[in-house]
């Protein structure tokens, strides 16, 4: 009777570990021809702190973490960058997962400002790309693939409005989760989902 | 006896309202600081990186008391150095703080992490002011 109960206990505790509800995935979805179709992050090009050009195959069989941001902000930007930080140091061991920071002001944040920038913060690896590009590009991709908030507003005190999200893309270029980047728990939030994100890589 | 009572008094009063202003000025000055300082500078004075100095353990701030009151109110532009460390983040400054903000701010960065300057007066500040190089 006890080794029955046991292996019953047991098997239970086993389904529960084992039971991980899988991360949400955000957008619009649509079903062609019995396949479900679901939002993905359009194709781009754009250029990062070292020159190099980073598009979506850069970050093909990864997962990443994207944020809009300027270097002159004096807002909520720091906090975004105190807060990736967090994100870029609890992922130091994790080739597979990347950041992508998104100039909205381009003009002023070229590359060599950029990698000047990422220096400065303590950025070495390539796993953290600042980038910068054609501006209508970069607040196109924001609205419409990242549905994070970028533009230009001369009346705000620093010319922009942008949202304070970071945003979780999985292997296939879907959102997976949004976060507010200056709020420290969300933040501790998003580092368990990425740990999550990558054990669903990887059965 | 009596004059001497009074005198004392007097003295008492003068002392606490002083106590009691430099607490007053703290308590706003710390809430200052996190409005306007720390999302930089962080909470805990620490800065960040090579991009944002420190306020808290801080050769600049220690020695520059001047310079550190004008940044409030003008910005700060160009490289300076820190602890040894060269910086160079353009600091916005902010037009619309207050002679009393600003003394309340610097009451707080003054006493805090080993400072013990105690009162920085609205009239200190002023004094400042007159001196910055735009």
């Amino acid at each position: 009777m006890l080794p029955v109960l046991l292996v019953a206990v047991v098997s239970i505790l086993e389904s529960c570990k084992t039971k991980e509800l899988p991360l949400p995935i955000f957008g619009e979805r649509k079903v062609v021809n019995g396949d479900t179709l679901f939002h993905r992050i359009a194709p781009f090009a754009f250029v990062d702190q070292d020159s190099a050009v980073v598009t979506n195959d850069t970050f093909r069989g990864k997962v990443y973490v994207a944020d809009f941001f300027f270097t002159s902000c004096r807002t909520i930007c720091p906090i975004m960058k105190t807060q990736m930080l967090r994100v870029y140091e609890a992922t130091r061991d994790m080739p597979d997962v990347q950041i992508i920071s998104h100039t909205i002001d381009p003009e002023y944040d070229t590359v060599a400002l950029l990698r000047d920038f990422s220096k400065r913060l303590g950025v070495e690896s390539g796993r953290w790309h600042f980038v910068t590009g054609v501006k209508d590009s970069i607040y196109k991709i924001a609205q419409t693939s990242y549905f994070a908030t970028a533009l230009e507003d001369k009346s705000e005190p620093d010319g922009f409005i942008h949202s304070g999200a970071f945003l979780l893309i999985d292997r296939q270029g879907r959102i997976r989760g949004k976060y507010d980047g200056t709020k420290e728990e969300e933040v501790n939030r998003l580092i368990v989902d990425i740990k999550k994100l990558r054990r669903e890589g990887n059965p | 006896m009596l004059i001497i009572a009074t005198a004392q008094v007097v003295y008492f009063q003068s002392c606490q309202t002083r106590d009691a202003r430099f607490s007053q000025y703290y308590v706003q000055g710390q809430q200052l600081y996190v409005q306007y300082c720390s999302n930089c500078h962080q909470k805990d004075g620490t800065g960040l990186g090579l991009l944002y100095p420190p306020v808290s353990q801080s050769d600049f701030v220690d020695q520059r008391f001047s310079e550190v009151v004008c940044s409030m109110r003008m910005g700060l532009r160009g490289s300076i150095v820190v602890n040894g460390r060269e910086y160079n983040q353009p600091m916005p400054g902010i037009p619309y703080l207050t002679d009393l903000e600003v003394a309340e701010i610097t009451t707080y960065i003054y006493n805090t992490w080993g400072r013990n300057r105690g009162l920085v007066t609205v009239e200190e500040v002023q004094r400042v002011f007159a001196t910055c190089t735009p």
